[in-house]
């Protein structure tokens, strides 16, 4: 009975007029910078950091933790309307959600997007509300070479993301992880492929890439078509909420983006960015009739952003009760309480359980204003696509350039858009697809991190990785994987040969 | 040196008192008429933006004239600190840096882009904090000459978790190694928190974190602290032994953040801004904030901050260069 307790203790903070206003501020900001493409979660919070210097911690708090799980909401607008993903955890949203938009189903894409959301988010929310301790106490107990086996099993899941070829989606792995090595190197210090420019030394900016890759390769792609066929809504709007059946068959879906995204969530270092890839990975692999994936497949929507949900909801058990950031926006937050003086951490937990319940009690609020808010307007946002191109597409640009710039205040990261966005360009002529080669990117550094780090601690023995269980396992099902990828694409391959 | 410094200190001192007598006209009688900018070369959070926060909003109370904070990350603080150097010297662009910028960098970079001396003013020490040496709370090692015993037994096999390499805790680690003989194995993270988890989970025996990001797991049990690396005790723990207590010979260095100015701002604005920040230093919500994350406030006259950094600056750079750190 002390979770009710709790929750009406966090309730009596949550619903005080002030802090309402402040949840639906959070959510409204996060929702508009999620539709906005560049500007991301990371660069708003930072800026209205300051403004909650003068709040009390609770309503600081909650504000900016609607802003991040408000911008998942809004995040996945964007990647389905003009295939941009603001967030790397939008980015396999771009996949189905924006091949819907252009089947002209925008609007269930849209409406199956912020129902599978808001469900998820209240799920997750409620597992930070029972389990938070216990969850905590798991993710302490990821190992180096736990994680390491997790980037493997991410990056073989990578390939599965791919619409057509294999080869290229694997070239297109590599490439990323390629991308992936420029910066310094965590253990000796060594700068890597920097060309002597100071901002490269933390690696390629991965809003650069993905603006460029997604947003700006799309656009000069469309206005080399004729103006006439450069509608990206075809054939009208259509109906903007998702049909019985289309809910009908996302109900699984949801489930398990939930379930995978409410655990890998939890982890810190990585585990929230993955859950959004499994969750898809994971759907295309056990959904019936699964061959209509990456060509605007409802469930290819519902699964990711039920899982990036979820996530960005259990991402905050490590920070409260550890006070572990898991991401960025998790870091900054941290940020937020220090400022006010708080550590967070178990014992902010125990000394101002109003602060821990208030923002739980928020989520709840917050994620239905955000149900609120964004189903209404999904008509709104899918007639922005009626219109004209010309002057869409200066508006994309000049808001991938403001987010680009607005993350580190500094202009080498928009030479860094326009190569990347020279780069997707050609990648989306050879049709190469730019969601593995992010991935790679990604999960490269994190991945040679935590070997190397694993490695360093072992004294050299690479046993490690499989002599401890959770490592061992995430090798397996990463080998399981490889090989149910491996056996039909050979199985095709042979069955062209004997046609010949 | 120091004593020519002293004298003239006392000589300005002088100066603005006989100044402030006859009412002449000075560079600081408007000042300040429009907004100031604090530049931080970090992104929000954490004890320099934590200290740039403190100190703006005071300042901005007491003047009328907001104060904003501007973060300029990346490039290991080159970008924050080259984006005040370049500013105009008109007292209306600021800096809040700390020990890395200033103590690290010049030990551990062959080109550093600003030098201390040429391109900036200190105004004074904001807050300073001790680093601690941590091990994992369900080990058995109650004191640092345990722990060291044990890294002698097993050389180059008792992790130490950093926040990376070429931090101002890994340089502390090489100096300790330096002066005890013993190896410890350096484990480098990205940024303090993962480090201290790291040692609070138990994937690395030991660590050495700034004591604001340890404090949580300290409190928790999770890290027990077996040494403060400052020259005296931390009003934290009186129990926590210094390193040179614990029989490390030297070793002693801290973590702090501090106010710089372009090098040509005119004396008379400087004299204003510390005047005006050493008495908010004074205040006891301000010591507050800082001593929640271990920190006592500063407040020391430029000459003196800008004599202790130098000091630092020498020690931390015999360091890295016998103990061969490169940057990262």
């Amino acid at each position: 009975m002390d979770i009710l307790s709790n929750l009406a203790l966090g309730f009596g903070v949550a619903v005080t007029l002030q802090n309402l206003a402040y949840c639906f501020i959070g959510v409204f900001l996060g929702t508009l910078i999620g539709v906005l493409p560049g500007i991301g979660p990371v660069a708003t919070v930072a800026m209205l950091l300051p403004l909650t210097f003068n709040l009390n911690p609770a309503t600081a708090m909650i504000m900016l933790a609607g802003i991040y799980y408000g911008a998942q909401y809004g995040g996945s607008t964007t990647a389905i309307l003009v295939n941009i993903p603001g967030e790397s955890s939008s980015v396999v949203t771009t996949i189905d959600g924006h091949a819907m938009a252009k089947q002209g189903r925008a609007g269930p894409a849209l409406g199956i997007a912020a129902i599978a959301s808001f469900v998820a988010g209240s799920i997750a929310t409620l597992v930070v509300a029972l389990f938070s301790p216990p969850l905590a106490e798991i993710a302490l107990k990821f190992q180096p070479a736990d994680y390491f086996s997790l980037m493997v099993f991410g990056l073989v899941g990578a390939v599965v993301l791919a619409r057509g070829s294999i080869r290229k989606a694997v070239a297109m792995v590599v490439l990323g992880l390629l991308l992936g090595l420029v910066g310094s190197d965590v253990n000796s210090g060594v700068i890597r492929f920097t060309f002597g420019i100071p901002a490269l030394a933390e690696g390629i900016s991965f809003a650069a890439l993905a603006m460029g890759m997604f947003g700006v390769a799309e656009v000069i792609y469309n206005l080399e078509q004729r103006a006439a066929e450069r509608q990206v809504v075809v054939g009208g709007i259509g109906r903007v909420m998702p049909s019985l059946a289309d809910l009908r068959q996302c109900i699984w879906s949801v489930a398990r983006g939930t379930g995978l995204g409410s655990l890998l969530g939890i982890l810190p270092g990585g585990g929230a960015l993955l859950s959004s890839f499994a969750a898809y990975t994971v759907e295309k692999k056990v959904a019936r009739a699964p061959k209509n994936f990456g060509d605007g497949d409802i469930r290819g929507v519902a699964a990711p952003e039920a899982a990036n949900n979820a996530g960005a909801q259990t991402s905050f058990i490590p920070m409260l009760t550890l006070g572990v950031p898991s991401n960025p926006t998790m870091a900054l937050m941290i940020g937020a309480l220090m400022i006010q003086g708080i550590q967070p951490g178990p014992q902010a937990m125990l000394q101002r359980p109003e602060l821990f319940w208030g923002i739980v009690a928020s989520m709840w609020i917050g994620n239905l204003f955000l149900l609120l808010l964004n189903l209404p307007l999904v008509g709104l946002w899918v007639r922005l696509l009626a219109v004209p191109y010309r002057l869409l597409f200066p508006a994309i640009l000049m808001f991938c350039c403001i987010g680009v710039y607005s993350i580190n205040n500094n202009p080498f990261d928009l030479f860094q858009l326009v190569v990347f966005s020279a780069l997707g360009y050609v990648l989306l002529k050879l049709g190469c697809e730019p969601a593995p080669l992010i991935l790679g990117l990604v999960l490269g550094p994190m991945m040679e991190e935590y070997l190397r780090r694993a490695l360093l601690i072992s004294l050299g023995d690479p046993m490690v990785l499989i002599t401890s269980p959770l490592s061992a396992a995430f090798l397996m099902a990463a080998l399981a994987l490889l090989v149910s990828i491996a056996i039909p694409a050979i199985r095709t391959q042979r069955e062209v040969a004997m046609k010949e | 040196m120091r004593m020519a410094l002293g004298a003239l200190s006392a000589a300005l001192i002088t100066c603005s008192l006989a100044t402030s007598g006859a009412q002449a006209q000075s560079p600081a009688d408007g000042y300040p008429n429009k907004p100031i900018r604090i530049v931080v070369p970090f992104a929000p959070g954490g004890i320099v933006d934590t200290s740039a926060r403190v100190i703006g909003n005071e300042l901005s109370k007491r003047w009328g004239q907001q104060v904003v904070v501007e973060n300029r990350p990346g490039g290991n603080g080159f970008i924050g600190v080259m984006a005040t150097v370049k500013a105009p010297a008109d007292g209306y662009t600021l800096l809040m840096a700390h020990t890395g910028e200033f103590g690290v960098n010049p030990a551990i970079f062959p080109d550093v882009p600003y030098d201390l001396d040429r391109d900036l003013v200190p105004i004074t020490m904001i807050t300073e904090a001790p680093m601690v040496v941590v091990v994992n709370g369900t080990l058995p090692i109650k004191t640092m000459q345990e722990l060291l015993a044990t890294a002698k037994a097993k050389p180059g096999a008792v992790g130490v978790s950093t926040p990376g390499t070429g931090s101002i805790n890994h340089l502390v680690l090489e100096w300790m190694n330096l002066n005890t003989g013993v190896k410890f194995l350096h484990v480098p993270y990205r940024g303090g928190a993962p480090a201290i988890t790291a040692t609070a989970g138990g994937e690395v025996p030991a660590g050495k974190a700034a004591l604001g990001s340890a404090m949580p797991h300290i409190k928790s049990g999770r890290v027990r602290v077996l040494a403060v690396t400052t020259a005296e005790r931390s009003f934290v723990d009186k129990s926590w032994p210094t390193l040179i207590e614990s029989g490390i010979p030297d070793v002693r260095s801290s973590i702090w953040a501090g106010l710089f100015a372009p090098k040509s701002v005119p004396q008379p604005i400087i004299e204003k801004l510390y005047g005006e920040i050493a008495k908010i230093l004074q205040m006891p919500e301000v010591k507050e904030r800082f001593a929640a994350g271990g920190g006592t406030p500063g407040g020391m006259r430029p000459e003196a901050f800008a004599a202790a950094i130098r000091q630092e600056a020498a020690s931390l750079k015999k360091v890295a260069v016998a103990a061969n750190v490169k940057p990262e």
